[in-house]
């Protein structure tokens, strides 16, 4: 019984894996034919061409394309993703300062999204052609009709600024000392007890997140909503309804699980598009997240830090993957069962 | 004889909004405690749309609009609330389907669906009590090795499993009446033949009321006491199956009993020709002495 989801997570880890090199093979190239030297850039236009000349050859920036990247292999292998040229430090150091905050953004970004759109699209669905249903689909179609940052200026105006109900900018108050343990202060802010620290960080996260997840509601509910009407039609919602089920409970329990099934992957790749947006809405509320430091390694040809920055993001957009994948299988008993029972 | 159930005069019409549609003229119809009586007639006739007003289910959708009497158990459905008809289905009142495979659920197992239809008539029916229960019916219609077709899904089965599984749902709450929608037709002729059978010994067992709904005369003859031949929202004939079958009186009756069920498809008859006399009045056999 285990082996079809085993195979399963074997073959989609395999795939990953080819995405992966895929990936930094493509950035690797890219990031090596933006004009201007890296070395040059680095080390400031008073420094000797002999001082340029070594640091490139520390760099491997005179070897072949090839070769350069067998070294870049061989580092990543073993953890090390090099040194930045704009920060000076371990890129590995940078990207676990940063990553957190961007992360803790979009996970909440994702509840907000998942926690409100897949309702929504129950709602609408039950009520077909009802008020219900025309208000979800005026609200979806809003939200959906705008970017997240343009949504992330909206809120910051109405929320922060005419209506101070939330903090216009960061992460937390500078009047909080948070020792950190996760880098998501959600967290760290409940490990260490402090209860006004906590509802300090959580009132910073609103706004960008809601704004993250506005146009990903949109998507959701849609999406559930064309699917349930969908499964609305099938014999075995007619068989619940013919064995006098309530409503709620053939929405939530008949219609609402076959529905989510296809819906779930299209949520997926919602959630990682919402690694990209970040980036925008992190420069609205002046998040200190990974996207101040992916655009001013990018300005820099920080070539380390680019190739850093990029492989996390799409390791994590992998990972996101895989998650729904698993999530599909564990729900859609045709991939659990992928055998007849034998009787 | 007191009946189970008794529709008076029932008819439907569907108002769209540029268009009103009439597809029951007011048929009246009635099935003993006991009873098994077939309705018969071609597609689009309205026999379904007539299971669905028993069920209490049209009477929720908007567009249709049913006028008559239908009293089951001396109670009239119609002008119940929302809320009591549902309280009558699945558990007095159960039905069985023309496709089984697609009429289960795709995400529970069987198991599961067998718990949530015997908690409509106890809702605090413990799990192991009811996949005992469960177990009961499967042996009673032949299903070997219960346990295993508990856990299962209906994509593991076969299209003549989930039917015999579909028999045991519908008759595990004792209901009084069972309507049965073309059972099986979605189903290979010869396994379809076996279900049928296998649904008359069920229902003679538990002295469940049947209304069932078909095409195919030929298969009715074998089930039912009575009949009623159904043509355009009209019933046109009615009486005992012998009867009905030594003298068939109506022209539509005739033409439906000349009429060759095609091999392929749901076996829908092909009706020689239409003719104005499918349009006389009813002709009544009487009841079974
Ligand atoms: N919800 C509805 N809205 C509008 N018209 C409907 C609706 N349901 C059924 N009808 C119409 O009512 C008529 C009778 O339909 P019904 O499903 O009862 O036919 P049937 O006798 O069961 O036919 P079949 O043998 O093909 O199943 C058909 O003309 C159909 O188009
Ligand atoms: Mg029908």
């Amino acid at each position: 019984m285990q082996s079809p989801v085993l195979r399963l997570l074997m073959r989609r880890l395999g795939i990953s894996l080819i995405v992966l090199i895929g990936v930094s093979m493509l950035i690797f190239s890219i990031a090596r034919v933006i004009p201007g030297d890296p070395a040059r850039i680095a080390l400031g236009p008073n420094a000797t061409t002999e001082q340029v000349a070594n640091l490139r050859a520390e760099m491997h920036l005179d070897d072949s394309l090839v070769v350069q990247y067998g070294h870049f292999v061989a580092d990543v292998a073993r953890g090390d993703l090099g040194m930045s040229l704009y920060t000076n430090r371990p890129v590995t150091l940078d990207i676990a300062q940063f990553l957190p905050a961007t992360l803790e953004l979009v996970l909440f970004a994702g509840v907000i999204m998942v926690a409100c759109g897949l309702p929504l699209g129950i709602l609408a669905a039950r009520h077909k052609g009802r008020w219900q249903d025309n208000l979800v689909r005026l609200f979806t179609l809003l939200t959906v009709s705008a970017p997240s940052f343009v949504w992330a200026v909206i809120l910051m105006l109405l929320f922060a600024f005419y209506l101070p109900l939330f903090p216009i900018a960061g992460r937390i108050s500078d009047i909080y000392e948070i020792e950190r343990v996760t880098g998501f202060l959600t967290i760290d802010t409940l490990l260490s007890g402090n209860l006004l620290a906590f509802g300090n960080a959580l009132s910073h996260l609103v706004l960008p997140a809601c704004a993250l997840a506005l146009s990903g509601i949109g998507q959701a509910a849609r999406l559930t909503r064309a699917n349930m009407v969908e499964t609305y039609d099938r014999p075995y919602i007619e068989m619940a309804q013919a064995y006098g089920f309530f409503p709620s409970r053939i929405a939530r329990m008949y219609a609402f699980k076959p529905s989510l099934i296809p819906s779930l992957t299209i949520i997926g790749l919602d959630f990682a598009a919402m690694l990209g947006n970040a980036f925008l809405v992190e420069a609205v509320f002046a998040w200190p997240g990974l996207s101040r430091y992916g655009v001013a390694v990018i300005l820099r040809k920080d070539l380390n830090a680019i190739m850093g920055t990029v492989l996390v993001i799409a390791l994590t957009f992998l990972i996101v993957n895989i998650i729904v994948d698993l999530l599909i299988a564990f729900l859609n008993p045709r991939i659990r069962h992928s055998t007849r029972a034998s009787l | 004889m007191t009946k189970l159930l008794e529709i008076s005069d029932l008819t439907l019409s569907f108002k769209e909004l540029f268009a009103t549609t009439d597809v029951l003229h007011g048929i009246s119809l009635s099935i003993a405690a006991g009873e098994r009586v077939a309705l018969v007639g071609e597609s689009g006739s309205g026999k379904s749309v007539t299971a669905r007003i028993i069920l209490g289910l049209l009477q929720e959708t908007k567009t249709a609009h049913i006028t008559g009497d239908v009293v089951f158990e001396g109670k009239d459905i119609s002008g119940m609330v929302r809320r009591d008809r549902a309280r009558l289905r699945g558990t007095e009142m159960s039905m069985i389907f023309q496709d089984p495979t697609s009429s289960l659920n795709p995400t529970f197992t069987i198991g599961r669906q067998f718990i949530e239809i015997l908690r409509r008539r106890d809702g605090n029916r413990a799990k192991a009590d009811c996949l005992l229960r469960a177990t009961e019916m499967l042996d009673e219609v032949s299903i070997p090795n219960p346990e295993r077709v508990l856990a299962s899904y209906a994509f593991q089965l076969s299209g003549g499993m989930n039917q015999r599984v579909m028999i045991a749902m519908a008759l595990a709450n004792q209901p009084k009446l069972l309507l049965a929608d073309e059972p099986g037709t979605a189903l290979d002729v010869s396994v379809q033949a076996q279900t049928l059978d296998l649904m008359r010994n069920m229902v003679t067992d538990h002295r469940t009321a049947v209304l069932f709904i078909s095409h195919n005369l030929g298969v009715v003859r074998e089930f039912a006491d009575r009949v009623f031949v159904i043509y355009r929202g009209n019933i046109v004939e009615d009486g005992p199956t012998a009867a009905i079958f030594a003298d068939p009186r109506h022209a539509y009756t005739r033409a439906l009993m000349s009429a060759v069920p095609r091999i392929t498809g749901a076996g829908l008859p092909e009706v020689p020709e239409v003719s104005e006399a499918f349009l006389a009045p009813q002709i009544s056999h009487g009841d079974v002495a």
